[in-house]
């Protein structure tokens, strides 16, 4: 009797310890951010483009290159994502072929981002002669994401209870329409939600967009989508990496990452946050 | 034929992939009366109820065999649209299943998606939750969600909403198996109010129920079609010996 007790305490102790330890893990690391990148943080950080060789002045141009790099994937990724899922799980007869293109799915899923950027290069900047460009950089991106976006979207629309389908059908109104009206509004909540942990991804990636949209400096907002923009991944690879002042610019750099973490965690809040409005208007 | 009947079925056969759910049922069902179908669990009576608008269609792996005629043509021929068969034959379900939407728009849904004129939906509104006993209850909260409706409301609501396609019949399977005893009285009161108007066929597992409200009963037993007579001759004097055993409660 005793021994068995003592089984179950060493292991809710193992347990407990794997536990802190992550939560340590990702306290410490934000801690430390925090700690060091606080003290850059200030309007002029936040609203001004580097100066001096980028070791005085802001990040603006970066967060804003990061901006529309992320619109850039979700305008890509969530319509392509969403009809897709819709044929899979609406639409397509299920059997092998739809299994080949499952198991396809995840394989994209589990692509490291720098084939990625890679293909974005090759395809989108050379093939499509689309250049270096927020373009190329959003399709990229976009296709990054796609798999998350499949998988979230899918799962939504498996949860819509068959009763609705069935009392739509039932009606004498259409497939397609059944899926427009009733399935799709009942599963947005579920696909945005775990849509914007894929863009949190997209926010954070540098290599995708290292050889298709991100450049190492420019002082010049992009005037259109086929412009080169800075982003705040590749702004930290480049300063941390690359710089002719790499020592003078580790305040900037940490401030960065802060600025970069603060949108990431950011936009994964307002996905918790729609999910728990979705969730209290939700009673099925 | 007879010219009352508004469905006819000859010689049908239903399968889910290999086995077969339905033996040759050779049926035809009255105009404007309640037909109900009873029989054990798992005995085919909602597989055929479903034949009849063609939900089975959305199973993968079903086939049918033989003819099921609904006014002179074959529901099943490669000419007809499913969805125009289930506009006039309409569905209720077993659990009350609304739309998260308005009970307005519940109701609305199906006349605004297959082209109803959109001056009338009020009217079409009302009138098909007055015809489902539903209309006092509702009238000022229209514009609230249908969930927060009683399950015995909810149902009322589905009864109306498929009305408002103004169908030629409408299926029931099982529609009060998940309300109380007074919601379903009065789902039964608003049977009797509809056969006026409306073919009605529905399943049930509640003898009682069968013999309060239909004129015709169908007895199912393994995919079979028993006895299929008027309501009055199964309850009283079934011509086959497993029929009497059923409705007694000696099996089932």
């Amino acid at each position: 009797m005793k021994w068995r007790y003592f089984k179950q305490t060493v292991f809710f102790g193992i347990v407990r310890l794997s536990s802190l330890i992550i939560v340590l893990a990702l306290g410490g690391i934000l801690f430390y951010i925090v700690i060091n990148g606080v003290g850059v943080i200030n309007w002029d950080f936040i609203a001004k483009p580097p100066t001096d060789s980028m070791t005085k002045g802001g990040i603006m141009p970066a967060i804003l290159g990061t901006l529309y790099l992320t619109s850039g994937a979700i305008a890509v990724g969530l319509p392509l994502g969403i009809v897709s899922a819709i044929y899979l799980t609406e639409y397509a007869k299920q059997g092998r072929i739809i299994r080949i293109i499952k198991v396809g799915i995840n394989c994209l899923a589990g692509v490291p981002s720098v084939v990625f950027g890679l293909f974005g290069l090759g395809f989108f900047v050379v093939l499509m002669k689309f250049g270096s460009s927020i373009l190329a950089g959003s399709l990229t991106l976009g296709f990054l994401i796609l798999p998350t976006i499949i998988g979230a979207a899918e799962e939504a629309l498996k949860s819509v209870p068959q009763t609705f389908r069935e009392a739509s059908l039932s009606l004498g109104v259409s497939k397609w329409q059944t899926t427009l009206r009733i399935v799709l509004p009942n599963a947005m909540p579920g696909i945005l939600t775990g849509s914007i942990l894929g863009i949190g991804r997209a926010a954070g990636e540098t290599a995708p967009i290292m050889f298709t949209a991100a450049t190492f400096f420019t002082a010049k907002l992009p005037s259109s989508i086929f412009d080169e923009v800075m982003a705040l991944p590749y702004h930290i690879y480049v300063l941390a990496t690359a710089g002719t002042n790499i020592e003078a610019t580790r305040p900037i750099q940490y401030g960065t990452v802060l600025v970069l973490v603060a949108v990431v965690l950011g936009i994964d809040l307002s996905a918790i946050i729609i999910r728990g409005y979705m969730r209290k208007n939700k009673r099925w | 034929m007879d010219p009352n009947a508004i469905i006819n079925m000859y010689n049908v056969n239903f399968y889910y992939g290999q086995s077969r759910a339905l033996t040759d049922i050779t049926m035809s069902i009255k105009k404007k009366n309640v037909t109900a179908l009873i029989g054990p669990s798992g005995c085919g009576k909602s597989t055929f109820l479903r034949l009849l608008n063609r939900m089975n269609d959305l199973i993968d792996g079903t086939r049918v065999e033989g003819e099921i005629l609904f006014e002179g043509k074959n529901i099943y021929a490669s000419d007809i649209d499913p969805v125009e068969i289930r506009r006039k034959i309409g569905m209720v379900f077993q659990k009350p299943n609304p739309f998260p939407k308005t009970i307005y728009n519940n109701i609305a849904y199906g006349p605004k998606l297959t082209g109803a004129d959109n001056n009338d939906l009020d009217t079409l509104v009302e009138r098909s939750l007055r015809q489902a006993v539903l209309w006092d209850e509702v009238k000022d909260i229209l514009n609230k969600s249908a969930m927060n409706l009683s399950g015995g409301q909810q149902q009322r609501l589905c009864i109306a909403r498929a009305l408002a396609m103004k169908p030629d019949i409408l299926l029931m399977d099982e529609p009060t198996s998940a309300l109380d005893p007074i919601s379903t009285a009065k789902i039964e009161e608003l049977i009797e109010e509809l056969k006026k108007d409306y073919t009605i066929i529905i399943v049930t597992h509640n003898m009682q129920q069968a013999a309060r409200i239909s004129d015709e009963t169908a007895f199912f037993y393994l995919g079979n079609l028993v006895e299929y007579n008027k309501t009055e001759k199964i309850f009283t004097n079934p011509d086959v010996k497993h029929t009497e055993d059923y409705i007694t409660g000696r099996f089932g």
